[in-house]
Order: structure tokens, then sequence, then C-alpha cells
């Protein structure tokens, strides 16, 4: 450390993290000497919420972990509390009809990426032309499971709701739609001199780090190490199609691990996404969408089920894993343990980040995507006194209690007060 | 460290039954209890395996070691941990034979140490990916990880009294939790 | 010696000019919102957002960090904010000339430009916050490098008045307006007079921290920067500093290179008499023109390029400022002398 270094510290809360975490950065000048990711602000202990209720609760649960790739974890959660409960004959039906939700979301994910990360490099034009795009994906999403966040669609045996027949060609549209206007806004990031200049050599993950820190999705991808669990395990849907993992030098870029190059990879997923929903489309088999269509019966069944399984989703950030323990008898999730994409991506994250200028920290944070409510899952806020402090139930009430009042007081004058 | 493509010409790909009999042959009595769960995906019923090996406390680090002869550098997906009675119980979630267009096998390999003695083997220095998560379980679980290089805190909150692990369900460590706990819907908010 | 009554009427003239460069600062900074919010497609903010953001600042609490040093701290934006004010005093409003044209010229109007950003840069670092001090610091950078294209392009053309003009006051605003630029030169100096032009026109937006050149303040990195720590009426201070600066730089590019007025073309083509007898008819043509010259300045170097480009890193402003630019203006100068030796 040299004698004119300094500590900077970015978060909790910063505009450049789209989600609270906490980075401390050794700098010297505008270049990082040390980073310390101190995540944790964001705990919700929804594990621990989890461990006392049953896996049809826990569902719901699982889906508002995150609110970005809900999907994924519920995707997760579905395979591994099926399996240990042994229900392995999953409607085939329900199998695509899941892959085609996956893929509907790894879509809007990846565009809501890009328009972060246009935003992180101050071009607030593309931000919002990227987001209107994304608006196509999340009425197509709203228009299955009639949700636009938190789909509600999958359950132990299947899914909820059908795609029938005549909800296709809504669904062809979009597909269609995107065809034509994501090459144009694929031009306009990797086509253009100043994306490149503050993307290309930014951020290195090399492959030796990508595979000794066992980071996961684009992150990975982008230094030329092939692990997608799409390919590598295929689960649901994904068995019968032969897919092959997106490395950017199938654009002709190579794979350097910088930002541009995870760029490249998350644009390749977008077309490779499209015709996944496409083949699944055509494809889809007729048959029933649930193993059971009574919940109760499911319910006991899983009560009276011991066992223990993983299931593994590849999440538009990476590799996700939940691991789940039933117990005959005991109605309740014994163990479980989430592990979603961001969590392995720490370590790769700190390797990125020195070295790099400040001005660069911004893009290289967002260049694994992060996404911390996934990665966290205690409630601890700051006391009244300023001083950190732990918060009880009878703070909580008397808080509450409080606001109730302050309302009380506040009716029949003009909102807009703060409190 | 192997390249995953080198790897691929040069290493004889095990099945997950081959894989335990490795374990068997190779740590004998260290080997406890081991599974292969088969699934099948899609139309084509085109099936995975998921390999689970449970192991001695001691000889976790060799099973650990034995598994990166399989398919090195290795992949650790996450290790999770829970309570059960007198015992906690870790598994670490390893993945072999990725990258490689398909048939990549789980290989999960778990071993138990006792709640009066909660010391683990860490295997941070063999597989660097999996700091975070043994810090994770240091704090939750209260396990002591043996040799892990940054043993700090990380998601609880540096206020929470050291010995709170919010995952062991023992009733002395629920009465010590109970005053963060907000039960929110005995409150009828 | 200035007449009493003289000094009266200047002194009211200027504080109703600095009123009126706040007012008119602000509409441009609403409009600028909106024109840009739309290119985005978006709606964005009403057209009187500025003022309600400055209303709000004004009633917030003011707060002081722990670790500034206080009296430079709040003493900042009260510099930053009278010295911009003090430039509307020297720079030509149209048909107004300034109202202390006698009392100072472009140099001053040069130092006094980077008396606001040397404020802000001063009271990032008197903030004792990390994130501020490292604004601050680009801040800096950024000041020593385009201040460099922005004295070639201003000392080009007083020279090239001094050489065309002689006897001419060359650092009056006066004498552009008397004889514009384009009138003077031949072709060689055309093209050096655009460039000339050209380089000021880069320099505007990172005069005023604007995409890309917003490294100072940068949100997505710094949280604001050198802004990160200051809030109520402080911040509504530099607010309002930075609305005049816009509207002063701007009024600068028109002073120098666009002071034609419109109504001696409306008189020849239409041949109105009403202006021949009406004064103030006339006054109000040119001011109005005057106000829509700014505004397309204003949309062509702040609006649109916010808009089309991301923000650049301190090394690249710092860059582009001190080789392409610099040698721009430097090529600039070197047409016009080319110019001169022809015409001579």
């Amino acid at each position: 450390m040299s004698k004119c270094s300094y500590t900077l510290p970015i978060g909790p809360v910063h505009p450049a993290l789209k989600e609270p975490t906490m980075f401390k950065f050794v700098m010297d000048g505008e270049i990082v000497k040390e980073v310390d990711v101190q995540p944790g602000v964001n705990h919700r202990g929804i594990e621990f919420i989890g461990m006392r209720r049953n896996p049809l609760q826990v569902l719901h649960l699982a889906e508002r972990i995150c609110g970005i790739c809900s999907i994924v974890h519920q995707y997760a959660f579905t395979m591994a509390s099926e399996k240990a409960a042994g229900i392995n004959d999953i409607p085939e039906r329900a199998q695509y009809i899941r892959t085609i939700m996956a893929e509907l979301e790894r879509i809007h994910s990846h565009v809501l990426w890009a328009g972060v990360a246009a935003h992180e490099l101050g071009f607030d034009t593309l931000l919002h032309w990227t987001w209107k795009l994304r608006e196509d994906v999340q009425d197509v999403l709203e228009y299955i499971s009639g949700n636009r966040v938190n789909y509600a669609m999958y359950y132990q045996g299947g899914v909820r709701r059908d795609i029938s027949p005549e909800k296709i060609p809504r669904i062809k549209e979009m597909i269609s739609a995107y065809r034509r206007e994501f090459q144009k806004l694929a031009d306009a990031f990797l086509e253009d001199p100043l994306f490149k200049h503050r993307t290309v050599n930014v951020g290195v993950l090399t492959k030796k780090d990508a595979l000794e820190t066992s980071a996961v999705g684009p992150t990975t991808r982008g230094s030329g190490v092939p692990k997608d669990v799409r390919v590598d395990q295929p689960y649901g849907g994904y068995a019968d199609l032969d897919l092959k993992p997106c490395l950017p030098e199938q654009m002709g870029y190579p794979n350097t691990g910088d930002t541009y190059a995870k760029t490249v990879v998350r644009i390749l997923e977008v077309g490779q996404s499209l015709d996944i929903i496409e083949f699944c489309l055509d494809n889809m088999p007729p048959g029933p969408i649930r193993w059971e269509m009574n919940v109760n019966k499911v319910l006991m069944h899983m009560k009276k089920a011991g066992g223990e399984a993983i299931g593994m989703t590849e999440a538009p950030r990476g590799e996700m894993i939940h691991y789940v323990r039933l117990d005959p008898g005991d109605e309740n999730v014994s163990a479980w343990k989430v592990r979603a994409s961001t969590y392995n991506n720490i370590i790769a994250w700190q390797k990125m980040l020195v070295g790099a200028q400040i001005a660069d920290v911004a893009i290289v944070a967002a260049s694994i995507d992060p996404c911390i409510g996934c990665m966290d899952r205690v409630t601890v806020v700051d006391g009244e006194t300023g001083k950190e402090g732990v918060m009880t139930k009878e703070d909580f009430y008397r808080l509450s209690v409080r606001k109730t009042r302050r309302l009380r007081r506040m009716k029949g004058k003009p909102s807009g007060g703060g409190w | 460290m192997m390249e995953p493509a080198e790897a691929d010409g040069k290493i004889k790909r095990l099945t997950g039954e081959e894989i335990v009999s490795l374990f068997r042959e190779r740590l004998g009595d260290g080997v406890v209890d081991t599974r292969v769960d088969v699934y099948t995906n899609g139309v084509r019923k085109k099936p995975f395996e998921s390999v689970w090996i449970r192991v001695k406390r001691e000889n976790f680090r060799d099973a650990v070691k034995l598994l990166a002869e399989v398919h090195s550098p290795l992949h650790i997906s996450v290790a999770s941990g829970s309570d059960i009675g007198d015992e906690i119980e870790l598994i670490y979630h390893f993945q072999v034979y990725w990258g490689m267009g398909g048939g990549q096998i789980s290989v999960s390999i778990g071993s138990r140490c006792p709640k009066s003695d909660p010391r683990f083997p860490s295997v941070s220095d063999l597989v660097p990916g999996a700091i975070i998560t043994e810090r994770e379980k240091q704090e939750f679980l209260g396990v002591v990880m043996e040799g892990i290089p940054d043993g700090r805190q990380l998601f609880l909150s540096e206020s929470l009294p050291p010995d709170v692990h919010p995952w062991r369900k023992d009733e002395e460590e629920l009465k010590k939790l109970e005053k963060y706990i907000r039960n929110v819907h005995d409150e009828g908010v | 010696m200035m007449d009493i009554n003289d000094l009266y009427v200047r002194m009211l003239l200027g504080v109703l000019a600095m009123l009126a460069a706040v007012v008119v600062g602000l509409a441009y900074k609403g409009i600028d919102r909106k024109i840009a919010a739309h290119m985005q497609s978006r709606i964005g903010p009403p057209l009187r957002q500025p003022f309600r953001d400055i209303s709000k600042l004004m009633q917030k609490e003011t707060i002081t960090p722990d670790g500034a040093v206080d009296w430079i701290f709040h003493g900042m934006p009260v510099i930053g904010l009278v010295a911009a004010l003090l430039l509307v005093l020297y720079i030509p409003w149209g048909p107004l000339s300034p109202p202390l044209k006698a009392h100072g010229d472009l140099i001053l109007v040069l130092y006094l430009l980077i008396i606001p950003s040397l404020a802000m840069a001063l009271g990032g670092f008197s903030s004792g916050s990390p994130v501020a001090a490292i604004g601050a610091q680009r801040e800096m950078v950024m000041m020593m490098s385009y201040e460099f294209p922005l004295a070639i392009v201003i000392l080009s053309l007083a020279w090239f008045y001094t050489r065309v003009l002689p006897g001419s006051a060359p650092f009056a605003f006066t004498t552009m307006e008397a004889a514009p630029i384009w009138g003077l030169v031949g072709p060689i100096g055309f093209i050096g007079a655009v460039l000339l032009l050209l380089s000021l026109v880069v320099v505007t937006p990172s005069e005023l921290s604007k995409i890309p050149f917003d490294a100072p303040e940068a949100e997505t990195e710094l949280g604001g920067g050198l802004m990160a720590e200051y809030s109520g009426r402080d911040l509504a201070m530099f607010y309002i500093a930075d609305a005049v600066k816009g509207l002063v730089m701007a009024a600068i590019i028109v002073g120098l290179f666009f002071p034609h007025p419109l109504s001696p073309i409306v008189e020849k083509y239409y041949a109105l008499p009403l202006i021949m007898d009406q004064p103030v008819v006339a006054w109000i043509i040119d001011g109005l023109f005057f106000l829509f010259k700014v505004f397309l300045v204003l949309f062509a170097t702040v609006t649109t390029v916010r808009v089309a480009f991301p923000r650049l890193k301190i090394d690249k402003i710092s860059y582009i400022y001190l080789v392409p630019v610099s040698l721009m203006a430097l090529a600039g100068t070197l047409l016009l002398y080319l110019d001169t030796l022809g015409g001579v």
C-alpha cells in the first residue's frame, strides 16, 4: 500500500448499485488497489423462514427471493423438492411450459441488464430505448401468467397455467418483433466506438481465474469457459434441444473475459432464447400439465416423503442451485439452501475490480449482472441513535404504532410532507 | 491447472456408479454411505446423474482431493448445511464433466461433525471458490472451518452476537435467537 | 468620472440583468430536460421543474458533514453563484450591451468563468468525503484541460481583430458586434473561424459538466461527486450558478460568432415602418432573436450531445482537450493568420 492510498466506500446504497451491498476499495488515485465485498445488508433470512414452512408455501417464498430472476428460483426449488419427494414423472407438456417461461425471463433479464449497463456508462438514451424494447417481453409474460413479475407458474408436479394454442400467435409475434428490433439494439451496443472504449479490456476475468473461482453464467462464458447448466445437465425441455454454450468467439470476438465479451455473450443468448422458445412452441407435446391436480394430495405426498435432492437451473446470471431435504412425517422443509449465481461470482468480482479505475467500477460491478437480493437472504436496521443496532420485535411494534399515530395526525392535511 | 479441452481428451469419463466404486476403493471405511440418483427429462427422456457420497470428517479433504483427480479444476456449486439433532451435516455440491456438451454429474460429498466439537476441515485451499460458502456456514451454523484463509463474518450484521447461529435448530439456540425474530402473523399486522 | 445618476442606472440594470439571467437560465434548463426526455422516448418533467427544484431545495435542511471545513464548505456556493452572476454583467444580451462594458472585457470573462468550477472543486475538497475529493480532483484535471483550447480561441479572435481592424478594442464584445467575423474573412479564414467555433462548442459541455464530460459528478460512479455532500440552500446555489453559467456560455458563443441582429433584415425585407419609428419593437425582435440563438446553441452543444454520448473517462477527456481540440483550435488560428496574409 503506498502512502497516498485511501479508502473509498461504495455502498450500501449507491447509484451505481441497483441493490444494496457494500464495497470497500483501497484506492491509489483513480486506481483500485484492493477490494473487499461486504454483503449482507439485504439479508432477509429467507432460508430461515423457509425451514419453518411446508414445500408449497416455500414455493412462493422462493419466487420472492428475487424480482428479476424469480422464475429460476421457483424452478430450482420445484425440481429439488420434486426429486426429494420422489415425484419424477412430470408431464412433458409442463416441462416445455417451464422451459418457455424460463427463457422468456432470460430475455427480459438480459435486456434489462443491457439497459443498466448503458446507464452505468452514463448513456441514458440507450437505457430508455432498451427498456422500451423490454416491455414487449414483459407484456408476453403478463399475457401468459397474468403477472409482470413473480409469475407463480410452477408447482410441484407441473405448472399452474397452460399455454393454450390460441396464445401461441401472440408469443410468436413477440419473437419476430425481437428478431427484427434486437439486432439494431445489439449494433447500438457492439458497434458504438464509445461503448467499446468503455468496455474492451475493462474488468477482465482471465480464464484461469474464472476456473479457480468457480464463476458461473455469462461471467465465466465471457472468459471462454463453456459452463452452462442447460447444456451440461439438461433439465426439463432443454433435454430435447441440442444447445451449445454461447461464447464470444461465436461472434468473432476473442474470449477475453472483459466487459465487452460478457455483453456479446448476453446478446447471443437473447437470440438463443428466442430459438428455444420457438422450438418449444412448435414441438409442444400434448397431455396434462400437472402430475396431480389436487393440491392437498400433493401436500400429503410431500409430507410423507423423505429424501434430499438438488435442483439446478441456468439462471440469466448463471448456475443456480437449491438443496432441499424433506424428512418423513415432518411437514416442513427440513433443510433448504439457496445458492444464487451472484454468490459464486463474488470472488470473481474481486479479481475483476483490482486494477480498475473508479470510472470503471460501476460497469465492472454491473458486468456480472449482480443480483444482491438473490445472494443475501435477519432484520438489522440502523437504530435511531445513528448507531447500528439490532431491532427487536418491540422496536418494530413501537415504530409501527408511532407511524400510525403520525398518519392519523396527518389525515386531512395535504400529503407530501416527509417523515 | 488443466484446461477443459485437454481434460476432454485425456480423461476417461466415469459413470456415477464408477465414481462411487472409485471412492469406496480409495477411501475404504472412510465412506459411510453412497447413492446414485438418475433423473430423466424431456420427451427424449435424456438422463443425468446425481451422486451422493457421505464420508467421515477426517476423510473429507481426501475425498475432495480424490474428486479433483476425476475432473480438474473442480467446480463447486455450494456447500449446504443443516442441523440434524446432535450433529451438523455439511454437504459440498461439486460438478464434474462440465463444459463437455452434456453429461455433467453432480457429486455431493457430505460429512458430519458433532455439535460438541463443531470443527470442520476447510477446502478453500483446494477449491478457491469455496471461500464464500464456507464463511457463510461458519456464521449460520457455528461450525469452525479449520484452515480457512479469511474467516470474517459475511452476511450477518456485526451487531448480532457472534454466538447466535440462525440455522441451528436446538432449543438453546432458538432461545438466543428469539428476540431477533418477528412473527408477523402472530401480531396480526 | 462617472455620473452619479449613470451609476444608479447601471446598478439597477445590473440587478435586473442578474435576476433575468437566473430566470432565463432555469427556464432553459427546463426546456433542455423536456427535449432530452422526448429524445429518449420519455415524457420528462414539466418545464417549470427547475423552479420547483430550487424552491424545494431552499426549504430543505442544509447539512454540514462531519470533518468538513465549515467556512469553505458553506462559502464556496456563495462564491460560485456570485461569480456566475458577475459574468452576466460583462456579456452582451442581444440588443442590450453589457451593463458594465466599460469596466471589463473578454479577459475578465475568461477568469470569471473559472471561478464557479474552482469553487465547486474547493467545496468538494473541503467536504471531507472521499467521493467528493475524487470528483474535485477530476474537476481540476478537466479545468486544466479545457482552459487551454478555450484560451486559444479567445486569444486568436482578439489577435485577428487587431490585425484586421487596427485600433479597435480586441477584447470587447462591441467590436465583434460591430463587425462579425464572418464578414471579415476570406475562404481560408472562414474555415479557420469554423474550427475555432467548433473548439468552443466542444468546450461548452465540459465547462457546464454535462455528459459526456460529467466525470466530476458522474452519478453512477461517484454518486454526484463533488456535489455529493451538498444539500439544501448550498446545493440550490450551485444549481442556480450552473443554470446561469449555461446561459452565459451560450451567450458568449453567440456574442463572439453570431452577434447579428434580426431587426435590419426584417426592416429591409418587410419594410415595416413601425420598426423605423419605434426602437422598442426592434429591441423586442432582437431580444427574442437573441434568446432563440442562445436556445439553438444550448440545444446543439448540451442537449443533443448529452443524449447521444456515454460518459467519458477522465483520462480520455483530458486527452481530447489537450490534443485534438487544442490542435483544432491552433489550426483555426493558423488559417486565420494565412487569411490575413492574403488579405493584406
